[in-house]
């Protein structure tokens, strides 16, 4: 166990140091860096919201759209990479097993997104704080309550987006496993991932009275094998009204993605385990 | 008890998939080997005869559509004994923004090089190919020659006992192709298992102490590459001073005893037997 753990943080190792030097990574990091700075300076525009609202948004858009693109083509990216530049027929050539293969490339890639999700929190972290602090002053001097802003729920959203993207990796590499192109593991990826978005849509019709029947079983098929992500979203909630965020539901957010990133990855193993290299 | 042979193949048939319909494709068709520990084997034949496949087989990469593969007497895919096993593919692509070290020392750790000898497992293995000074250098800037030494250093870099090695010399200029004719003959002197599929027909006449070749997924003849070379329907008899009397005396005792003289010519030196005579002789005295 400890041979197959060291055999897969060397992957992941690998991983890493091969997507932090993609251009498409830089790209993407740039730009959700400079929406998130950006934020501040458009917050004229904040469309009769609140202030803090508006600069919370852009971050949590950043974070969330930025992030699903780089979790679908980086991780179709970097697997194709090992599979067509044949650096695969090397590597599994030695003792490690298809299982310790993947593992390791899921955890390089969720680094990456771990470090791209910190310094975009980080970043909207100081603007909410900045801003804040200057609101909060503004209403002193009115004697009226501060706007409420809970940095350590920004800390706790942005470990909920890093677990998110943790779905989209597994689920992408399941996708590549069997997949044949690199173009059909990202369309059909990012597919999966819209449907995951939109999950609770079916979860919604599954509530109503209906009569048993076909429709009925593939709603409850479709709720039951794709993860809810929109339940990852708790934003609003945990930094702007830390009060609503329901008892329980952060634990059952959190197991419910390590459970998903789990089962994803048993099926891309499984899906990988006869693959022609 | 005699021990397992380095590779076994027992009936092994591939079969592919092509195309929309599932047209079935053999590669392999009923392929049975059996290589000798302590050998180098070569693998001869064209393009598409399987060879690539057979190997991919062996390691595990592919899965077999009828028949059995061991590796020292281990199932091969088993990752024991893959871990006994050092490959290098046909034209080896490696991660350019590694150094050829960092590449090596990351092939140990896969392995299963212990962590305290992972630093000398790779000196030794970078020096045996001798790119000891060039090992610092990224991978991306290595020549083609230097690409094959390196796959080489990776493939050796945990000690095992068989190497397979799949056109190691493939787009290697003569020099870069000879000093990997000496790396392995420096691993057969350690006693190693080494299984040579290559076009360079001369050279695996030089290293190879066995071949197989193979056509069309089929073995067509296997065999030490003295017997196989050997016509034993022919013979060849070196005679001193001959005269044509003597020469005319000898054809007519062969056919009085129905025997047919064939061809009478000189015998020939290498270019390399001539080389050593004239250098080497004259540098030893």
């Amino acid at each position: 166990m400890k041979a197959a753990c060291h055999r897969s943080l060397w992957i992941a190792r690998i991983t890493f140091l091969e997507a932090i030097r993609q251009r498409f990574f830089a790209f993407l990091f740039i730009l959700g860096a400079a929406l998130v700075l950006a934020s501040g300076a458009v917050r004229v525009f904040d469309f009769g919201h609140s202030e803090l609202k508006f600069l919370a948004d852009f971050g949590f858009g950043g974070l969330f759209l930025f992030g699903s693109i780089l979790g679908v083509v980086m991780t179709a990216q970097l697997f194709f990479a090992e599979i067509d530049n044949r650096t695969a027929l090397t590597l599994l050539a030695k003792p490690l097993s298809r299982a310790e293969f993947l593992a390791g490339k899921f955890l390089g890639i969720w680094a990456v997104l771990g470090v791209f999700v910190l310094v975009l929190a980080a970043l909207l972290a100081a603007m909410l704080g900045w801003r804040a602090a200057e609101l909060a002053q503004l209403a002193a001097d009115r004697r009226l309550a501060p706007p409420e802003c809970d940095l350590a729920g920004l800390a706790l959203y942005a470990a909920l987006q890093w677990l998110r993207l943790g779905v989209v990796v597994a689920m992408v590499l399941a996708v590549a496993a069997a997949a044949r192109t690199f173009l059909f593991a990202v369309v059909v990826g990012a597919l999966a991932v819209l449907a995951g978005q939109l999950q609770w849509l079916s979860q919604e019709l599954l509530l109503k009275p209906a009569e048993p029947g076909l429709g009925q079983a593939a709603l409850w098929l479709l709720t039951h094998l794709l993860p809810n992500l929109q339940q990852f979203n708790l934003g609003d909630a945990l930094v702007l009204a830390p009060h609503q965020v329901a008892a329980g539901t952060l634990p059952w957010v959190f197991l419910s993605g390590v459970a998903y990133v789990v089962a994803f990855l048993v099926l891309a193993t499984f899906l990988f385990r006869r693959r022609e290299i | 008890m005699t021990a397992a042979p380095a590779i076994e193949v027992r009936h092994l048939t591939k079969d592919f998939r092509v195309g929309l319909k599932g047209v079935k494709l053999r590669a392999v068709d009923d392929l049975s080997l059996s290589i000798p520990r302590g050998q180098v084997y070569g693998l001869l034949g064209p393009n598409g005869c399987g060879k690539s496949t057979t190997l991919k087989v062996v390691l595990g990469l592919v899965p077999a559509t009828a028949g059995e593969v061991s590796i020292l007497g281990l199932p091969s895919a088993t990752a024991e004994a893959r871990a006994r096993t050092g490959f290098l593919p046909e034209a080896p692509y490696f991660h350019k923004f590694l150094s050829g070290r960092e590449l090596v020392r990351y092939c140990a750790h896969l392995s299963g090089v212990p962590s305290d000898r992972v630093e000398s497992a790779v000196e030794e293995a970078v020096a045996l190919v001798d790119l000891r000074e060039a090992a610092g250098r990224l991978v991306g800037t290595y020549s083609k020659g230097m690409l094959q030494r390196i796959g080489l250093a990776q493939a050796i870099v945990h000690d095992p006992e068989l190497v397979i090695l799949d056109e190691p010399t493939a787009g290697v200029d003569p020099v870069g192709a000879a000093a990997i004719g000496r790396i392995i003959e420096a691993m057969r002197a350690r006693g190693k298992t080494v299984v040579l599929c290559s076009h360079l027909l001369g050279q695996v006449e030089q290293v190879c102490d066995r071949v197989a070749i193979m056509d069309k997924g089929r073995l067509v003849l296997e065999g030490a590459v003295e017997e196989v070379l050997e016509r034993r329907d022919r013979h060849v008899l070196t005679v001193d001073a001959l005269t044509p009397a003597a020469l005319a005396a000898a054809e007519a005792a062969l056919v009085a005893h129905g025997a047919r003289l064939g061809a009478v010519t000189h015998p020939r030196r290498s270019l390399e037997e001539l080389f050593r005579e004239l250098v080497t002789g004259s540098r030893d005295a």
